[in-house]
C-alpha cells in the first residue's frame, strides 16, 4: 500500500539565502496517524510545511532537491488543484485564510472552484460543518467568530474538498485555551475517520494528541525522546 | 406582498441607476423635490436605514454652505440676497442653484443606501451573472472584506506614532510628509503580507482549478422584479419627459 | 499610577461593555489582567493608555485626564505594546526605528545617538541595529517595539498577550526584559492568557469578564 506521505532526502533553500533551511529531511507518515513536527521559530517548519503541500515548488521557488510524494505521486507532477483534492492546510492566522461574508459561502468557496455541481456543494457545507459542530453558524460572518471558531470555519473550508491529509501549520498559536482544546479534539475525530495528520507547532504543549513526536533541526528531523508534560 | 428585502440585487441596483440618472438630469427643483421623496420611500419599502443617509448629510452640511456661497460669488445673475462688502454671498439664482446641487446630492446619497440592503456576496454574484469577469468581482469582495480591518490597523499605527511622542499637530509642515511617509510602512506590510498569505490560502482550495467555476448561489429575477423594474422604467420615462417640457 | 473612576464605555449605540468602573493600578506593580476572550481585557488596556476615550468617567494617567491630553503626552508616562508589534514599527532599519521619533521632535543628533546606543545595548538589539525590520522574528519585532518605546523613558507599560505567537525560548527572552524592566522600578499591565507567564511574573491579578471585574487579587512571587 503507498503510504499517504514521503519525504525522499529532501533539500530546500531559498533564493538570496546563503544556506539550505532543509537537508536530506525524511519523513513517512502512515494513513490515520497524527504526526507532530516542533522547533524553534525560524528554524524552517513553515518551509517544510510549504513543501509538504505544494506550495514549494508551485507558489514559492527556491532549490528544492529530492522529492515529496502525496498517494505515491511526486508534488512537483500533480497541479495545485490537484494537491487540493489530496491534502489540506490550516494557517496559523485565521485572518489571513479566510475571505467571505458568510460561513456558508468559505466552504464553498473550493468545491466550487473545482465545478462541483451545487446540490453536492450544498450537501457538503451541511457534512463539514456538521464534523466541526458549527452547524448554527452557516449563515454567520467568519469575521464576528472568536480565533478557534474561525480555525474551525478554515479546517471546514478544506474538509469540503475532501482531503485525506491534513496539515496544520501553528494552527493552534493564535487561538485561546478553549479553542485549543476543541481543534485537538477535531483531529482525534479525523483520525478515527481515516485521515492522516500533520501537526506543526512551536509549542510543545499541545502534542499529547500525536502518535509520534519529531523535532526539526539543523534542517532535519530528529524523533522526540523528552517527556511532553 | 412580496418580500421587499429578497429583491433581486440587480433589480436594486438597477433603481439605483434610474434614481441617481435622473438626479443627473432633473434641474427643476420641484422635480427633484419629488424624486427625492420616491427614493426615500423605495428605501424605507425596501427596508433600508433612512437614519443613516441624514448622519451622513449631516457630515456634508459645511460642503453644502459652501456651494450655495460659490455658486452665488461665480454667478453673475440673480437678485443679492446676503452680501459682504462687494462680494455678493447668496443670491437668489445662486440659491437655487447650490439647492439643486445639495438635492442631487442627497439623492444619489439616499439611492445608494438601496443597495446596503442587499448581501455583497449577492452584488458579486450580480455582477458575475452580468458577464463580468469572476477575477474582478472576486478582487472586489475581498477589498470590501478587508477595508474595516485595514481601517484599525491603520488606526493603531496612527496611535503608536503619537504614543512615541510625536505630537501630530505641532510637528513643522516639512517634517509632516515624513512622518506621513513613516506611517505608510507598516501599513504596505500588513497589505503586501496579508495578500501573500491570502493568495496561498486561496491557491490550496484550488483557485482558478478551470476557466469556469459553479456558484452555490444563483440568482433568479422573480416576477417582482420585473414589476419593479417595470415601475422603475415608467418613472424614469415620466420624469425625464416632465423635466423637458418644463424647461 | 493610573486610575479608573466611574468608567463606561461602549463601541456600539446600545451595547455597554464597561458600566461604572472602578480601579486603581499602582505604579510599582506588575498586574495581570486576564479573563476569556471578548471579555474586554484589549479594552481595559486601550482605555488605561487613553487610547480610548470613555463616555463617561474619567481616566487618570499621574493625575491627568486622558481626555486632555494629546496622546503623545501620555506616551512619555505609558508604553503600549500591541498584540501586532507589526503595526508599531515605522522605519526601514533597526536603529531608524528608535531613532526617528526622536529626530521627528527635533531632538538634536548627538542626544539622539547616545539615546539609541544605549537602548540598543540594553535589548541585546546591537547586531540587529542595520537590518530591516520586517526580517526580524516576531519575538525580535517586540523586543524592538519596546526598546523604541524605551527611549522615551516611560515610567510604566502596558503590554498586550505579549506571548502570542512566542515560542518556548522566546518567551524566555520576553521574560527577561520583563524582569529587567521591573528592577528599573517600571510598572506593568501585561494582558494575558498564557498560565505560566501570570504565574511567573504576576503581582496582582485582575480577572475581566463580561465587562466586570470579577476579582482581584495580590501573589507573591
Amino acid at each position: 500500500m503507498t503510504l499517504p506521505i514521503v519525504v525522499k532526502d529532501l533539500s530546500f533553500q531559498y533564493e538570496n539565502d546563503a544556506i539550505y533551511i532543509l537537508r536530506h529531511l525524511n519523513l513517512s507518515v502512515a494513513k490515520g496517524e497524527i504526526v507532530a513536527i516542533v522547533g524553534l521559530s525560524g528554524i524552517g517548519k513553515s518551509t517544510l510545511c510549504y513543501c509538504l503541500s505544494g506550495i514549494i515548488p508551485h507558489v514559492y521557488g527556491g532549490m528544492m532537491e529530492g522529492e515529496v510524494l502525496l498517494n505515491g505521486k511526486s508534488t512537483r507532477d500533480l497541479t495545485l488543484p490537484e494537491i487540493a483534492t489530496n491534502l489540506g492546510i490550516v494557517f496559523q492566522n485565521p485572518d489571513h485564510q479566510l475571505f467571505s461574508f458568510t460561513v456558508e459561502d468559505e466552504i464553498a468557496f473550493g468545491p466550487e472552484n473545482l465545478c462541483v455541481p451545487r446540490d453536492e456543494i450544498a450537501r457538503r457545507i451541511d457534512e463539514v460543518l456538521e464534523k466541526v459542530g458549527m452547524k448554527e453558524f452557516r449563515y454567520a460572518n467568519p469575521q464576528q467568530l472568536s480565533g478557534g471558531q474561525r480555525q474551525l470555519i478554515a479546517l471546514a473550508a478544506v474538509l469540503s474538498l475532501q482531503p485525506e491529509i491534513l496539515i496544520f501549520d501553528e494552527a493552534m498559536s493564535q487561538i485561546d485555551a478553549d479553542g485549543r482544546e476543541k481543534i485537538k479534539e477535531m483531529m482525534l475525530n479525523l483520525r478515527a475517520d481515516g485521515k492522516t495528520i500533520v501537526i506543526i507547532e512551536h509549542d510543545w504543549e499541545n502534542l499529547q494528541i500525536a502518535d509520534r513526536v519529531l523535532v526539526l533541526k539543523g534542517g532535519k528531523l530528529e524523533p522526540f525522546t523528552g517527556s511532553l508534560s | 406582498m412580496w418580500q421587499a428585502a429578497a429583491l433581486d440585487p440587480r433589480t436594486k441596483l438597477f433603481l439605483v441607476l434610474i434614481f441617481s440618472s435622473l438626479a443627473v438630469f432633473i434641474k427643476n427643483v420641484y422635480i427633484l423635490l419629488l424624486l427625492l421623496f420616491i427614493t426615500l420611500l423605495t428605501v424605507k419599502v425596501i427596508g433600508g436605514d433612512i437614519t443613516s443617509i441624514f448622519r451622513k448629510l449631516q457630515r456634508l452640511i459645511t460642503v453644502f454652505v459652501a456651494i450655495i456661497v460659490i455658486q452665488s460669488i461665480f454667478t453673475a445673475e440673480g437678485q443679492v440676497i446676503l452680501q459682504l462688502v462687494k462680494i455678493k454671498l447668496l443670491t437668489d439664482v445662486g440659491l437655487l442653484r447650490g439647492v439643486q446641487t445639495v438635492l442631487r446630492f442627497f439623492i444619489v446619497i439616499a439611492a445608494a443606501a438601496i443597495m446596503t440592503t442587499a448581501n455583497p456576496r449577492d452584488i458579486i454574484q450580480g455582477l458575475i451573472q452580468w458577464k463580468i469577469p469572476y477575477e474582478l468581482a472576486f478582487m472586489v469582495t475581498i477589498a470590501i472584506r478587508f477595508l474595516p480591518l485595514l481601517q484599525e490597523e491603520a488606526k493603531d499605527t496612527l496611535t503608536a506614532l503619537q504614543l512615541r511622542g510625536v505630537n501630530l499637530k505641532k510637528i513643522p509642515l516639512f517634517k509632516r510628509l515624513k512622518t506621513y511617509s513613516y506611517l505608510l510602512m507598516p501599513l504596505l506590510v500588513s497589505v503586501l503580507m496579508k495578500s501573500r498569505d491570502l493568495s496561498v490560502a486561496m491557491e490550496m482550495r484550488a483557485f482558478r482549478a478551470f476557466p469556469h467555476r459553479t456558484s452555490l448561489r444563483e440568482l433568479h429575477f422573480c416576477q417582482a422584479d420585473y414589476l419593479v423594474m417595470a415601475v422603475g422604467m415608467v418613472l424614469f420615462l415620466l420624469l425625464l419627459m416632465i423635466s423637458v417640457k418644463i424647461n | 499610577m493610573i486610575s479608573l473612576q466611574d468608567v463606561s464605555f461602549r463601541y456600539q449605540r446600545d451595547k455597554w461593555l464597561f458600566k461604572h468602573l472602578n480601579l486603581e493600578i499602582k505604579q510599582n506593580l506588575i498586574t495581570f489582567i486576564v479573563g476569556p476572550n471578548g471579555g474586554g481585557k484589549t479594552t481595559l488596556g486601550k482605555l488605561m493608555a487613553g487610547i480610548l476615550k470613555p463616555q463617561a468617567g474619567t481616566v487618570l494617567v499621574d493625575g491627568l485626564n486622558t481626555k486632555d491630553v494629546a496622546l503623545a503626552e501620555i506616551g512619555a508616562r505609558i508604553g503600549y505594546l500591541f498584540q501586532e508589534p507589526e503595526r508599531q514599527i515605522f522605519a526601514a532599519s533597526v536603529r531608524d526605528e528608535i531613532a526617528f521619533a526622536l529626530e521627528l521632535r527635533g531632538i538634536s543628533q548627538e542626544e539622539i545617538n547616545t539615546k539609541v546606543d544605549a537602548v540598543l545595548k540594553q535589548f541585546q538589539l546591537e547586531q540587529l541595529a542595520n537590518l530591516s525590520p520586517i526580517k526580524l522574528s516576531r519575538g525580535e519585532k517586540q523586543r524592538l517595539a519596546i526598546a523604541a518605546i524605551m527611549v522615551n523613558q516611560p515610567r510604566f507599560f502596558i503590554l498586550d498577550e505579549p506571548t502570542t505567537g512566542l515560542d518556548r525560548e522566546r518567551k524566555g527572552i520576553l521574560s527577561s526584559v520583563i524582569e529587567k524592566l521591573k528592577d528599573e522600578g517600571i510598572g506593568m499591565v501585561i494582558i494575558s492568557h498564557d498560565q505560566y507567564f501570570v504565574q511567573r511574573h504576576a503581582q496582582q491579578i485582575i480577572t475581566v469578564a463580561g465587562g466586570e471585574i470579577v476579582d482581584v487579587a495580590s501573589c507573591s512571587t
